[in-house]
């Protein structure tokens, strides 16, 4: 992977079955603080060949961030996230749970799971953009994360 | 009265000594009970009523085994019982299904007595017909469990739809919204509204569906009942309303409030949603609320009374029905979801909410809760 940008920039892994909200994060993302590289996958097996770096993702960067939608088809969000927090490799790795949801039920399931937070996407354009810069500029910027050996 | 009371009383004296035969007849012939004594498991004596009940006459019950009118699979409840009454406990009234002559089922409950019958033991039985009664159970039952099952379909329903019509609303709302930051210079004057349109109808739709997933929630997210004591719930209510109650310049006035059996976090829904009201629907004069509660057996019954608009009594229903608004948006903010949600949290707690008002003359809410304990105050 050749990095786009110079200076510090960090891997994202955006895991989200609709592009809707995926443009948003990524316009959100763009205008933000924090340089990203953002990678993306489409479901949750799709997510997991990324950070097991099978298939087509051999080659692909272990992620500083891993931003995860709940509700997808195939491999939902709850079974990623424990698949990484029960991964020697991966559990270290924060998870942010960015869901439409508000569901107290599955909130409490995420943190159970060691979600690293979970986010409601706010119905505001306004707030759903300050609140995805938000996340980048507090996980990538703020927050001080183990050193990662590609 | 005098005169029939000096003839009445040596009669009684008379036949409580010394029964008559014409006694005996009244009450064991013509009882509206059917009356039977077995012995060594025959029927020895039978009645009329008895024999109308089985559909056979008396010279057929006489001598007949008593198990003979018994279904087969309700022997041995009835031969426990007689057990039990052999051992000297007092019988209370069992039911078992009865063959009649006919071939066909009736309902019937029993009770027996341990009796001396010419020098022997008998068993003095009465029985009546509960066929009717059994039946309207049954029916009560199949209506209840069928009304259990499509009440949890529905709100089962309800949550999915507004929980998942949320995304793509969410979708519009914000490319509404996208389109007008990126783009709203370069449009004219009309795709301005026309885009304001569209987040207002989005926005609004998002209100609607988030109160809808609330009523929903009521019963399918409720938890267990616990003690509550109304005065905390109250409190929360209104710290929950403060900016509003500042700004309206509301004063609050509340009696000694009980503890009931109930869930907290909807209880404090159910006096937010109703203070809140009274709060929003004022007239010029800062509203003044006032919140009462008074026992009634095992029922505590709440009021909350406002000086505020008031309500026509033809409204007086169907205000407490979804998405139920008597005003314009642009006069009263709101989705019409508030009272829906006041009765469906008073009747989860089996009581009942209702209003009485006139318009310009202020609102009273009434409702009850069930169960607060002898215990508490």
């Amino acid at each position: 992977m050749k990095s786009q940008v110079t200076g510090r920039s960090l891997d994202v892994l955006l895991v989200d079955d609709s592009p809707g909200d995926m443009r948003l994060i990524v316009e959100a993302l763009k205008d933000g603080r924090t340089q990203v590289r953002l990678h993306i996958a489409r479901d949750g097996l799709d997510a997991i060949a990324f950070l097991r770096r099978r298939g087509k993702h051999v080659d692909a960067p272990r992620p500083n961030l891993v931003l995860l939608d709940l509700h997808m088809p195939r491999m939902d969000g709850l079974q990623v996230l424990a698949e990484i927090k029960e991964d020697m490799e991966l559990k270290h790795i924060p998870v942010v749970i960015l869901s439409g949801s508000e569901d107290a039920e599955s909130i409490v399931k995420t943190y159970n799971l060691h979600a690293n937070c979970y986010v409601t996407k706010p119905v505001d354009l306004a707030q759903f953009t300050a609140v995805v810069r938000f996340i980048g500029d507090f996980w990538l910027t703020a927050a001080t994360l183990p050193m990662e050996e590609r | 009265m005098k005169t029939k009371g000096t003839i009445t009383a040596p009669e009684l004296v008379a036949t409580r000594t010394r029964p008559s035969k014409e006694l005996f007849r009244t009450l064991f012939y013509s009882s509206p009970i059917g009356t039977y004594i077995v012995q060594n498991g025959r029927f020895l004596l039978v009645n009329h009523q008895l024999a109308r009940i089985s559909g056979y006459n008396d010279d057929e019950l006489i001598g007949k085994s008593s198990l003979n009118l018994v279904l087969a699979e309700d022997r041995n409840a009835v031969r426990d019982n007689a057990v039990r009454m052999l051992k000297g406990e007092r019988s209370h009234g069992y039911e078992f299904r009865m063959v009649t002559k006919r071939a066909s089922l009736k309902w019937v409950m029993e009770t027996v007595a341990p009796v001396f019958y010419r020098r022997k033991r008998a068993t003095l039985g009465h029985l009546i017909d509960i066929t009717e009664r059994k039946q309207v159970e049954e029916m009560l039952k199949q209506t209840t469990l069928e009304m259990q099952r499509s009440n949890a379909e529905l709100e089962q329903f309800a949550y999915v739809i507004s929980h998942d019509l949320q995304e793509p609303l969410r979708m519009v709302s914000s490319y509404t919204q996208l389109l007008a930051q990126r783009y709203g210079d370069k449009l004219d004057a009309d795709a301005d509204e026309f885009i304001a349109y569209a987040v207002d109808g989005a926005e609004r739709m998002q209100a609607l569906l988030h109160d809808l997933l609330e009523y929903s929630r009521v019963g399918t997210r409720g938890k267990p009942f616990s003690w509550v004591n109304c005065k905390d719930a109250v409190d929360k209510a209104v710290a929950n309303l403060q900016i509003a109650i500042q700004e309206s310049g509301a004063s609050m006035t509340y009696d000694v409030l009980p503890t009931v059996m109930g869930d907290e976090g909807q209880l404090v829904r159910l006096f937010q949603n109703l203070i809140g009201n009274a709060v929003k629907f004022q007239r010029d004069d800062p509203p003044r609320v006032r919140i009462s509660a008074q026992r009634r057996y095992n029922k505590v019954a709440f009021s909350v009374q406002d000086n505020g608009i008031g309500i026509e009594p033809a409204h007086s229903q169907s205000i407490f029905e979804i998405f139920r608004r008597l005003h314009t948006r642009e006069e009263y903010p709101g989705t019409g979801m508030g009272l829906a949600i006041c009765k469906k949290i008073v009747e989860r707690h089996g009581g009942h909410i209702s209003v009485q008002s006139k318009p310009g003359e202020g609102s009273t809410f009434r409702f009850t809760l069930a169960v607060a304990g002898d215990e508490a105050t």
